[in-house]
């Protein structure tokens, strides 16, 4: 009898600690939009009579020493902490040899290339779950510099700054401007990290922010303020599920219309029912069988984009 | 006979005298101890260290300049995980504690009782500042002596963690 306690107990453990892990999100350090400008990093396209300039990356690695000693020393204190982060060289790297190796593969027996929509193309850029991004400033008084050095924790889903630290160092006559970068980082990283391990501590206590976002194919007979599917509003209907659904039903409705809803904040659980790792993908899939099922019988689509944020457009798939 | 006597009133003064060092000793640790129980210190940034340390200057309170000194690398620890310390000068950036749980101290009382003993685990993660000098005041009935002291933060993080004290960054996942 002892002996079936034993293995039961080891059993119910190994289950536990195999599903004990929430999702890790993925960080990684970029340069911020201010600092590629200012220091000519940037692509100019014209999008509609507008010259509109993004940060060009590859270029900012490739000729800038100072911004590899940054990310480098930011990475190395980071991975100290046992929390590893994305490098943005590598994942540029990568994304170049899997778009090089797509385009050369074939199948061998019909010649077919790998499939890709146009939406599969947009995706396949540097992310990450939070973006670390980095400014810094040299500033000259006479013969002295001083950096004053920003940075910034931004969920790359919900658009909030959810950690940062910045100052300015005590000005120098001598120190070179690595020196001084590396000191900033120094002087900075502790701060940093520990305002992330205060979004990590309140996500473990309230459950993980994302968006849920409802839209519907113009092919669907339906929308959001049809009662065909209730007593109320299938949007308000909606409205109940996440209510019942999220973590002290937190959410709100940020927009509601006939053919689209947008709700942020949204605290969903880290775990769904079954203990198992939970992100928005999992949650909005809980939205879409509920919604399939009698009496409302309405098919949807899931996409996903990374761990916070899911778009459910109802209709078919 | 009276070599004998001699001999042995030497032993027993040396015996004595050893004895009431001994004691003085222990009591000064004792009324260190007493003085440090209280937390009653200062925190200040002096400048930046090598990675993973901070060098700090800490103001510690006793009756005694040389307890309120010895107090010093204890204050220094305790305030760097349950204090941190405000910008200053020097390039100075404002610094929060390890913990962020302010109760922490109260529900880890063994812990702590252990790791701020005389000799005790804090030690490890705490040196004096090589050229430093302490900077002695008067304050009322007692002294406010001041001690430049690096600690080993990027360790003393990593032992409370270990400990299970403080949260990691990436306990839970």
């Amino acid at each position: 009898m002892k002996k079936v306690l034993l293995i039961c107990s080891l059993i119910v453990l190994g289950t536990t600690l195999s599903f004990g892990q929430a999702k890790k999100p993925t960080l990684m350090v970029v340069p911020s939009d201010a600092w590629c400008i200012k220091n000519g990093y940037v692509m100019e396209f014209d999008n509609d009579g507008t010259t509109t300039k993004i940060p060009d990356y590859k270029k900012a690695m490739q000729e800038n020493t100072d911004i590899l000693l940054v990310i480098s020393s930011i990475n190395d204190m980071m991975a100290e902490r046992g929390f590893p982060l994305k490098n943005l060289e590598s994942a540029m790297k990568t994304l170049a040899s899997n778009a090089a190796e797509d385009n050369m593969r074939s199948s061998k027996e019909s010649g077919a290339s790998v499939n890709e929509s146009p939406i599969d193309a947009l995706k396949k850029v540097a992310k990450a779950d939070i973006i670390i991004q980095l400014t810094w400033t040299v500033n000259t008084t006479g013969p002295k510099k001083s950096i004053t050095f920003i940075l910034q924790g931004l969920d790359a889903y919900t658009d909030k700054q959810i950690a940062g630290a910045n100052g300015t160092g005590a000005p120098s006559f001598s120190a070179e401007v690595p020196v001084l970068l590396k000191e900033a980082v120094t002087a900075h990283i502790d701060n940093f990290s520990a305002s992330l391990q205060s979004h990590f501590d309140d996500m473990f206590a309230n459950g993980r922010e994302v968006i849920i976002r409802i839209q519907t194919w113009d092919s669907w007979d339906g929308d959001l303020e049809s009662e065909d599917y209730g007593d109320d509003e299938l949007g308000i209907l909606i409205e109940d599920w996440m209510a019942e659904n999220t973590v002290k039903g937190r959410f709100s409705t940020t927009d509601m219309t006939e053919s689209m809803a947008l709700f942020e904040q949204v605290r969903i659980p880290l775990f769904d029912e079954r203990g198992r790792a939970q992100d928005a993908r999992r949650f909005a899939s809980g939205l879409r069988k509920w919604l399939k099922a009698d009496p409302r019988l309405i098919e949807s689509k899931l996409v996903m984009k990374g761990l916070g944020r899911a778009t459910l457009i109802l209709g078919e798939k | 006979m009276k070599t004998i006597i001699n001999k042995v009133s030497i032993l027993t003064l040396c015996f004595l005298a050893f004895s009431l060092v001994s004691n003085a000793q222990i009591n000064k640790k004792k009324k260190a101890n007493k003085d440090t129980e209280n937390w009653r210190y200062e925190i200040e940034c002096v400048g930046i260290g090598k990675p993973g340390t901070k060098v700090v200057r800490v103001w510690s309170y006793s009756k005694k300049a040389t307890i309120a000194q010895t107090q010093s690398k204890k204050n220094a620890v305790h305030g760097l995980i349950f204090q941190g310390y405000a910008a200053g000068g020097q390039g100075c950036t404002a610094q929060k504690p390890l913990s962020n749980n302010p109760a922490v101290e109260q529900e880890k009382e063994d812990f702590f009782k252990d790791f701020f003993a005389e000799g005790g685990k804090y030690m490890k993660f705490v040196s004096m500042s090589g050229d430093n000098v302490p900077t002695v005041v008067k304050v009322g009935k007692e002294y406010k002596v001041g001690v430049v002291v690096v600690v080993m933060t990027d360790n003393l993080r990593k032992d409370l963690e270990a400990a299970g004290v403080v949260r990691g960054l990436s306990s839970g996942f």
